[in-house]
């Protein structure tokens, strides 16, 4: 699930300090528009466990999450 | 046992606590304001409710005194607002960053240098003078039930010792109060693949009392762990003249040993370096930051907030106020304003 989607933006997180994914994850949905898709890379988990519950207030829609390496996770977010 | 070695196997358990609970207590702070998330501020909230009954017990089975921090209000008001900007900054509390090291984190690295280094310029180096600025410890005489620790007769203030009262009665109304919030407050949910806020709370809670009845002093503690490891193997060059490690140093060793361990079993272990150097900066001014205001206030928050809330101390309070107020300020400043 979730390859065949082509995401409309990429974000780069990895490396970065809690909690700047978080942050820039939630800005960039909210200047989407309606079914663009936002591709997310990460490498800690605590952000894998966070994002999911904080988009859903900027109006995305986590579609999967993909464990692309070692603490590295590819997260799929759809606006509604 | 030699009480470094304890000092080591705490920390080492602490280590594992907070990596698997993935226990920060800037995000704890901040999620409530920024996304309204409360799953960390809960797990804080158990520990310290654990801590509270834990502390006072184990004081009055005559195993510990004991020993709130000194109140120095203006220490503890500009020390909690410098630090609360700091963590933001530093992107992790004093034990965030310290963990943190043990999983990989180069930054975290970084600011916990800068914390250490400023913090021991704070207590004894030559920043030590701020110290003169911020005034003289408030004492009572009053000891409630003989349970604190009295240096020539003079106690530091709890709520408790201030209106000379038995101190049981203070923890368990702050006791049920707690709990209270804990069952009514909705948790955030949240998918984790690490300990979940009631299993995380009480083993960091746990963890603290043994802490605490292991080092006899104090609990735990992240700002004077530091200090030692830096003045030890740093200052005192002269070896007839030794500075000697001590429990809190080997137990900021064992954290990031524990955490290291934790994070390599969980296969969450990796070295991570940020893109924009600019990062380093930040978090280097983080750490300045932190040092000094945990430095001058006579805690961070571990020292003050997890091990000192649950003495009711009045330092700890007030530095728990002004250090959410200082958290609350810079996420508004870096992440809110636009």
């Amino acid at each position: 699930m979730g390859n065949d989607v082509k995401p409309t933006y990429t974000l780069d997180e990895r490396g970065e300090v809690c909690p700047v994914p978080d942050v820039d994850t939630r800005r960039k949905l909210k200047e989407m528009k309606s079914g663009e898709i936002l591709e997310v890379l990460i490498d800690y988990a605590l952000s894998k466990e966070r994002i999911p519950a904080g988009v859903k207030e900027v109006g995305g829609e986590v579609i999967s999450i993909e464990e692309i390496g070692p603490s590295e996770w590819r997260i799929l977010i759809k606006k509604l | 046992m030699d009480p470094r070695l304890q000092g080591l196997l705490v920390g080492i358990l602490f280590g594992i606590v907070l990596q698997r609970g993935r226990i920060c207590f800037n995000s704890a702070i901040r999620d409530v304001k920024m996304t309204k998330d409360n799953y960390l501020m809960k797990m804080a909230l158990v520990a310290i409710l654990v801590e509270t009954i834990g502390f006072h017990l184990a004081a009055q089975l005559g195993w510990i005194k004991l020993n709130p921090l000194p109140l120095v209000p203006l220490a503890q008001i500009i020390g909690g607002f410098l630090f609360g900007m700091g963590m933001v900054l530093a992107g992790g509390c004093a034990s965030g960053i310290t963990y943190r090291i043990g999983e990989g984190y180069i930054t975290a690295f970084v600011a916990a240098v800068f914390f250490g280094v400023t913090a021991s310029a704070v207590r004894g180096g030559p920043l030590s003078f701020v110290n003169s600025w911020m005034g003289k410890p408030i004492t009572t005489t009053d000891n409630p039930g003989g349970l604190y620790a009295a240096k020539d007769g003079a106690v530091n203030l709890t709520i408790a010792n201030m209106l000379n009262i038995n101190p049981w009665i203070v923890a368990i109304i702050f006791a049920i109060i707690l709990f209270i919030v804990v069952i009514a407050w909705k948790t955030t949910e949240r998918k984790v693949s690490g300990l979940d806020w009631i299993t995380g709370g009480i083993a960091l809670g746990l963890v603290g009392i043994i802490a605490y009845v292991s080092q006899k002093t104090y609990a735990l503690g992240i700002t004077g762990g530091w200090v030692n490891l830096f003045r030890t193997t740093t200052a005192n060059l002269d070896l007839t003249k030794p500075i000697p490690y001590n429990w809190i140093g080997m137990e900021i060793v064992g954290i990031i040993v524990g955490a290291y361990i934790a994070s390599l079993f969980a296969k969450e272990f990796r070295l991570r370096v940020p893109k924009d150097p600019k990062t380093f900066v930040q978090v280097a001014i983080g750490g300045i930051l932190m040092g000094f205001g945990a430095g001058s206030a006579g805690g961070c928050n571990i020292g003050h907030i997890l091990s000192g809330l649950p003495h009711l101390a009045i330092s700890s309070i007030i530095f728990t106020v002004f250090a959410v107020l200082g958290n609350w300020f810079m996420v508004w400043y870096l992440f809110e304003r636009r």
